[in-house]
């Protein structure tokens, strides 16, 4: 895959989204060095839980859920399959409201999609548009930005490039692969610059080459556009590979573990950084929290 | 679409206000028009359901809309047949097929008016018509969907040709005959009413000419209340019908429709 | 390459040979129902292309753009609000199906007692029948769409007209498409028979009043004109719709092959 970025958007220092007008955040320079846990918290999740129906059908899917994401940090959220991760995400993204606590972005609680944040959803099949060519697909969410031609050719092209597609911009969906239409789905998110991408398994479903260009298409991104990143997976190689902060879910209804502190270098390699003894000793750590009986 | 019982009140509501309404308008602003009241329809529904002429009519719509479907069934399943299975036949009947697969029957009912005069015949013929296009069309994408493997092997165990129609090729061509028949079923009762309509075959249709006609339009709208009734049985009917024959065909249909 | 040549032959030749063998036959014939196809067709010219071109060829037609015009407007605007707003739903649906059980053609007697035998009667009874069809095609439609992108407009926080307009109508396109396809046939239905039913204007009235006064030759120049433009609307029809949902054919193309 070809990882070719306009200079213009590589260096981290620059504000996450330069061109967005945003209310609500009041730091406008992020700071440009990230280390896990002493930047000022961006996304903020406190006792946040989620249960469906009431009385005594009520079904608590999510109990008491408390972590927080930096500034242009990676965490990833793991546990065990059906433990309530889309539940949580889609609370995060504003579309279900939550039933008790809460989830905020810079201290304003979330209660409908926030304008600074685009989610990348599990099902690339069912999120992109089947009637719209790939960069129509992109234009879409930019329609009611209002932005100039230029701006929005920009914006397309260097999501395309990033994601190396720019030479599928006028096929259909449909018409590409699996990896590819994921591809497509992170694109869409990146157009929009987001400054707090979350996505939803977005690997779960592409081939292993395609799914290691895609988790280090993800570090690029977070390097390149400082972007805050929230990723929920099964696997917890790919978590650990991805992250600086691992929060372990337990199920049911989900509860967090533990939250693990990624001691890896910044700059990762597939090859080199999974053959680290401290790859193979935090990963062992997290699979041992989710192993053990609860 | 499906009813849900929740709703049912706001349902059943929307269905009352609707009649209330109707009977406002024809009481108080439209009272000089020829809109009948709701009350004096039902009233001469009460009185048309008490005429034997009603029931002879609905026997007449009924039965001509179920004789011309059943014969367009038996001869469509086997035209359909015959042309799906001999390629040079499909080929020589597709272009025929495809321009007259659009016309409506009802083009065809000055003529046939024409040559059987206002008859319960002429409404047959009509109804037959209307029906078996669409039943033979389907039949041939039927028989042409057929495994060939199935097909195959039928004929390495040394079965016959006739007896590969009627014991392969014919049920894996069933359920787009369903699809066909749950399309015409509905068809046939329209196809009668219009004939009766237009052409003064006999039946609902033609009372209800008769009914606009003469200006006794409470019993034209009795009658029209009549066959919207009766619209939704023959669908329902058709839809149970079809699901007894066809539930385990199923996932098949699914696919093949999808 | 060769087979394919011979398919072509049977396809295009069959229509020829019909048509070749309708004229021989009928040449010598002195029977009242079945003039000579040379006269048909020299009456056709002489009625429909000259005669009555504008006066009833037009009016037909007008009548009929005009009446299913409207109704697809309104049946997809329609269709939103009952599938958007769960009480009109509640209220509606029951009605609707009610309506939708009653043939088509059987509403023409009510409108010409409401509104008697003018081009209303004939615009509205056309606009009335097929909206139905659309409008519950769009209600399907609609309530069909993948949650997944319902999700995606949300969270990119689409206003209500791009999820309207860039979301719900072309996810819906599909159903709409099909509803509007048995819109066209219900409102060419009714255009014939709200002709035919006592207006002496447009060509089903021709057709009728010759059958009437036995001028055969005059009733099948009226019948093959409307078979022809029963074929063409539909053609066109099939046409704007395979350009516009040339996405849809594709994909589906694609699942099949895989």
């Amino acid at each position: 895959m070809k990882t070719s970025l306009p200079p213009t958007r590589s260096n981290s220092a620059a504000p996450a989204a330069p061109s967005r007008k945003n209310a609500m955040t009041e730091e406008q320079t992020p700071a440009p060095a990230v280390v896990a846990g002493t930047a000022p918290a961006r996304l903020d999740v406190s006792h946040l839980a989620k249960s469906y129906g009431t009385g005594d059908k009520a079904k608590t899917i999510i109990e008491d859920l408390t972590f927080t994401v930096a500034v242009g940090e990676v965490v990833c959220i793991v546990g065990p399959s059906g433990v309530g991760k889309t539940t949580l995400l889609k609370c995060l993204a504003g579309l279900h409201p939550a039933t008790s606590g809460r989830a905020s972005i810079d201290g304003r609680v979330i209660n409908g999609p926030p304008p600074e944040m685009a989610l990348v959803f599990q099902d690339y099949n069912r999120s992109l548009m089947p009637w719209l060519t790939v960069r129509k697909n992109l234009v879409l969410p930019l329609r009611h930005l209002h932005l100039s031609a230029q701006e929005l050719k920009e914006r397309c092209d260097s999501a395309l490039a990033a994601v190396g597609l720019e030479h599928a911009e006028s096929q259909y969906p449909w018409q590409l692969s699996g990896g590819m239409q994921q591809r497509v789905a992170i694109a869409r998110a990146l157009a929009y610059r987001p400054e707090i991408l979350i996505m939803d398994e977005p690997f779960a479903s592409v081939d292993a080459q395609t799914r290691f260009d895609l988790e280090d298409l993800c570090l690029k991104i977070r390097r390149d556009f400082n972007m805050t990143i929230l990723v929920v997976t099964h696997d917890i190689d790919e978590a650990v590979y991805l992250a600086d902060r691992v929060v372990v879910l337990g199920s049911k209804p989900a509860r967090v573990l533990r939250i693990v502190d990624i001691e890896l270098p910044t700059v990762r390699d597939q090859i080199s950084t999974r053959a680290l003894p401290e790859f193979a000793r935090q990963r062992t750590e997290v699979l041992s929290l989710i192993k053990r009986p609860a | 679409m499906k009813f849900r019982p929740k709703p049912l009140i706001t349902s059943v509501a929307g269905i009352l206000a609707a009649i209330v309404l109707w009977q406002l308008i024809a009481v108080g602003p439209a009272a000089d028009s020829p809109l009948p009241p709701a009350s004096a329809v039902a009233e001469s529904l009460g009185t048309v359901l008490g005429t034997s002429l009603f029931w002879s009519d609905l026997a007449a719509t009924v039965g001509i809309a179920l004789l011309g479907l059943g014969t367009a069934a038996l001869a469509g399943v086997v035209l359909g047949i015959l042309v799906g299975s001999f390629e040079p036949f499909r080929y020589a009947t597709l272009a025929v097929l495809e321009f007259l697969k659009p016309i409506p029957p009802i083009v065809i009912l000055p003529l046939i008016v024409l040559v059987l005069g206002p008859t319960g015949q002429m409404s047959w013929v009509l109804v037959f018509f209307g029906c078996v296009l669409p039943i033979i069309m389907q039949t041939v994408d039927g028989v042409h969907d057929t495994d060939p493997v199935a097909r195959d092997t039928a004929r390495s165990y040394g079965l016959k040709e006739p007896e590969i129609l009627a014991r392969v090729v014919l049920p894996s061509a069933m359920p787009f005959i369903g699809t066909a028949m749950r399309v015409a079923a509905p068809a046939a009762l329209v196809i009668t009413v219009v004939a009766g309509l237009l052409g003064g075959g006999p039946g609902l249709g033609r009372s209800i000419y008769q009914a606009q006609a003469a200006g006794d339009y409470p019993t034209l709208y009795a009658l029209v209340a009549v066959l919207g009734v009766l619209g939704l049985l023959f669908q329902g009917a058709t839809r149970l019908v079809e699901g007894k024959l066809l539930h385990w065909h199923e996932s098949f249909r699914e696919a093949a429709h999808a | 390459m060769n087979r394919k040549a011979l398919h072509w032959i049977l396809g295009a030749g069959t229509p020829v040979l019909l048509l070749a063998l309708w004229w021989i036959a009928s040449e010598q014939s002195t029977s009242a129902f079945f003039p000579p196809l040379r006269v048909i067709l020299e009456r056709f010219q002489a009625l429909w292309l000259f005669e009555h071109f504008q006066s009833d060829v037009l009016l037909s037609l007008r009548n009929l753009l005009l009446g299913y015009g409207v109704a697809s407007v309104a049946g997809i605007a329609l269709g939103f609000v009952i599938a958007l707003v769960p009480v009109a739903r509640q209220i509606l649906e029951p009605l609707i199906h009610f309506l939708r059980g009653i043939p088509p053609v059987a509403l023409v007697p009510i409108f010409i007692s409401l509104i008697g035998f003018g081009i209303e009667m004939r615009v509205a009874s056309i606009a009335l029948a097929s909206l139905f069809p659309t409008m519950i095609a769009t209600v399907d439609g609609i309530r069909s769409v993948d949650p997944g992108l319902k999700d995606v407009a949300r969270v990119y926080r689409f206003t209500t007209t791009e999820k309207t307009f860039r979301v719900y109508l072309p996810a819906a396109g599909p159903q709409i498409f099909s509803g509007l396809q048995v819109g066209l046939q219900v409102a060419f239905i009714v255009m014939i028979a709200s002709e035919m039913l006592g207006s002496s204007q447009g060509i089903g009235a021709m057709t009728i009043l010759a059958q009437q006064s036995f001028m055969t030759a005059d009733m099948w120049a009226g019948i093959l004109l409307l078979g022809v433009i029963g074929f063409a609307a539909n053609l066109i029809f099939d046409l704007i719709r395979r350009r516009v949902l040339a996405w849809y054919i594709g994909s589906r193309k694609l699942a099949r092959a895989a």
